[in-house]
């Protein structure tokens, strides 16, 4: 067994937060949705909680955005308590990170074929026969299931590396590093903001932007990906425990 | 004599202080070495270096021949247990679990044993242990890993004395199985100085005592009696310290004594006792100037089994 394979099943020696609890919290979730759902079209309106109005419309929940920070609080938990103890069982930090990068590539493709399934069983059953959108999002994951598979594989991914990243800087800089590393992140994007706006580029980046599909986005998503993962190893290089 | 951990002029410096001065030492491969020194000496920093958790400043490290950090094929020959050792959300059973793909040697059967032997339960949560049962956990991990390079920080804090005398019987009966190097920290140094072949003593990052422990013994005697009588014996010899209670007084001094002295000491009515390891590391560490070295005369080392 491949050291990177260790490092991932490392990560499920203890399965109950990475397996069990996802979807202890997405059907508690749909089950919320459905019954509020219910109660809404028997005539007890409790509140504006479900979006859209028209019965014969969709009602999208974006439940599902809870998921993406979901990717994103384990990919910091992977590294916080968990790397020293790697460390400890004498793991490089190299096959540490891309041991739990693997993990979470597999995890993300595990759960997006799930969602996908759900999303299926969704479409099949009428919205849970309350019209209800919770396994489906306007535009992002509204496609075929193959595409909503790919989609959630790759932004899943992406959250998780992005979490480690930052489980990664605050173990080597604390807080205070955690606080720059935002901060960059923000100059950064105000720089790219104020670079479009110096070269009156805003009319490209809005036809940029609506005339990309979903695969193309997928396609981005999957540079930027790449882009965490080198990061994240090179700043993992030095990290202490 | 083989190296199994050699360490050069290894410096590590925080900003304000420096963990580890110019730290010069040799480890000898199938050997069990006593890592001494007070409080924020810097055992602890040399140990995850020697285990490739934290990196040097300066200086060379070599663990079974070859630098450690991110080198794996020397990492999974070592086991490095840590007093403060964090752990993921996790039982007892799945630390094992996890230790168990890790290690090439791990020994479920002793893993096993120990666990009944601290009365450690495998379905306990990590974090609802005491003090005392996360140093066994750590124990059982360091010994059933059975790896060639030991290293053991403080391993029994908090642990009572009768799962101390555990330890200290367990890993004697495994290291006389299957020899390995082990080099261990601890404050208790009476209690396990029958352990050690040789002690290495830091103090403030510096190397300050390094000997086999045989070479150690009556390398120090703490001679009292009469004080004129006292006086008398150590004039000419090097001592290193002095009290005084009424008439009585009581001087340890420094070296080796014949057969004559001991007549001597004798017919002047004094009484010899050896220092303790315990008592050696105190004035090897507790000397107010470094390098406390200088004061204790270089004993022979060729006693060490290799």
């Amino acid at each position: 067994m491949s050291t990177l394979v260790k490092v991932a099943r490392f990560h499920l020696v203890q399965p109950f937060q990475y397996l069990a609890m996802t979807w202890i919290i997405v059907a508690l979730g749909l089950a919320f949705s459905v019954a509020v759902d219910a109660m809404h079209a028997s005539g007890h309106p409790v509140g504006a909680v479900v979006n859209g109005s028209a019965p014969d419309r969709v009602r999208y929940t974006g439940a599902l955005a809870g998921f993406f920070v979901f990717f994103l609080v384990i990919g910091v938990q992977s590294i916080g308590r968990s790397l020293p103890f790697g460390l400890a069982l004498g793991v490089s930090r190299r096959s540490y990170y891309l041991g739990t990068a693997l993990f979470a590539a597999v995890l993300a493709c595990a759960d997006g074929l799930v969602v996908a399934a759900l999303q299926a069983v969704e479409r099949a059953t009428g919205g849970w026969g309350v019209r209800l959108g919770f396994f489906r999002m306007p535009y992002l994951l509204n496609g075929p299931w193959y595409q909503t598979w790919l989609t959630l594989f790759v932004g899943l991914t992406l959250l998780f590396v992005y979490g480690m990243w930052f489980g990664i800087v605050y173990r080597r800089w604390s807080v205070i590093g955690t606080v720059a590393f935002i901060a960059a992140q923000v100059a950064a994007l105000v720089a790219a903001v104020a670079l479009v706006t110096l070269v009156h580029g805003w009319t490209g980046v809005g036809h940029f932007f609506t005339g990309l599909t979903i695969s193309g986005l997928t396609g981005l998503l999957a540079v930027l990906a790449l882009a965490l993962i080198v990061g994240g190893r090179a700043t993992i290089r030095r990290a202490t425990v | 004599m083989t190296t199994a951990i050699s360490v050069a002029d290894l410096t590590r410096r925080y900003p304000g202080h420096v963990a580890l001065d110019r730290v010069t030492v040799t480890i000898a491969a199938g050997s069990i070495t006593g890592l001494l020194g007070r409080n924020g000496a810097g055992k602890t920093t040399l140990l995850r270096i020697l285990a490739g958790q934290e990196f040097p400043s300066s200086g060379s490290v070599s663990v079974l021949g070859a630098p450690p950090a991110e080198n794996e094929h020397v990492l999974r020959r070592m086991v490095f247990v840590r007093e403060d050792q964090a752990y993921p959300d996790f039982k007892v059973r799945h630390a094992l679990r996890a230790a168990s793909w890790f290690y090439p040697n791990w020994d479920a059967g002793l893993a096993d044993s120990l666990m009944a032997d601290f009365d450690l339960r495998p379905d306990k949560a990590i974090k609802t242990l005491s003090r005392g049962m996360r140093s066994a956990l750590g124990i059982v991990i360091g010994l059933g890993a059975r790896a060639e390079v030991t290293l053991f920080d403080e391993p029994y804090a908090g642990l009572d004395a009768v799962a101390r005398q555990i330890f200290y019987d367990r890993l004697l009966a495994d290291y006389a199985e299957r020899p390995r190097t082990v080099l261990l920290s601890t404050h208790l140094i009476d209690e396990a100085a029958a352990l050690f072949e040789n002690v290495v003593v830091i103090d403030r990052g510096r190397v300050v005592l390094d000997a086999s422990a045989d070479g150690l013994r009556g390398v120090a005697t703490t001679v009292s009696g009469p004080v004129l009588a006292v006086d008398e014996f150590t004039a000419g010899r090097p001592v290193w310290n002095r009290r005084c209670l009424g008439s009585q007084a009581s001087v340890v001094a420094v070296g080796q004594l014949d057969e004559a002295d001991r007549a001597r000491a004798r017919s002047l009515g004094l009484d010899l006792a050896p220092l303790t390891l315990q008592q050696l590391v105190v004035h090897a560490a507790g000397l107010p100037t470094a390098p406390g070295a200088a004061h204790v005369p270089p004993p022979a080392k060729e006693g060490v089994s290799a």
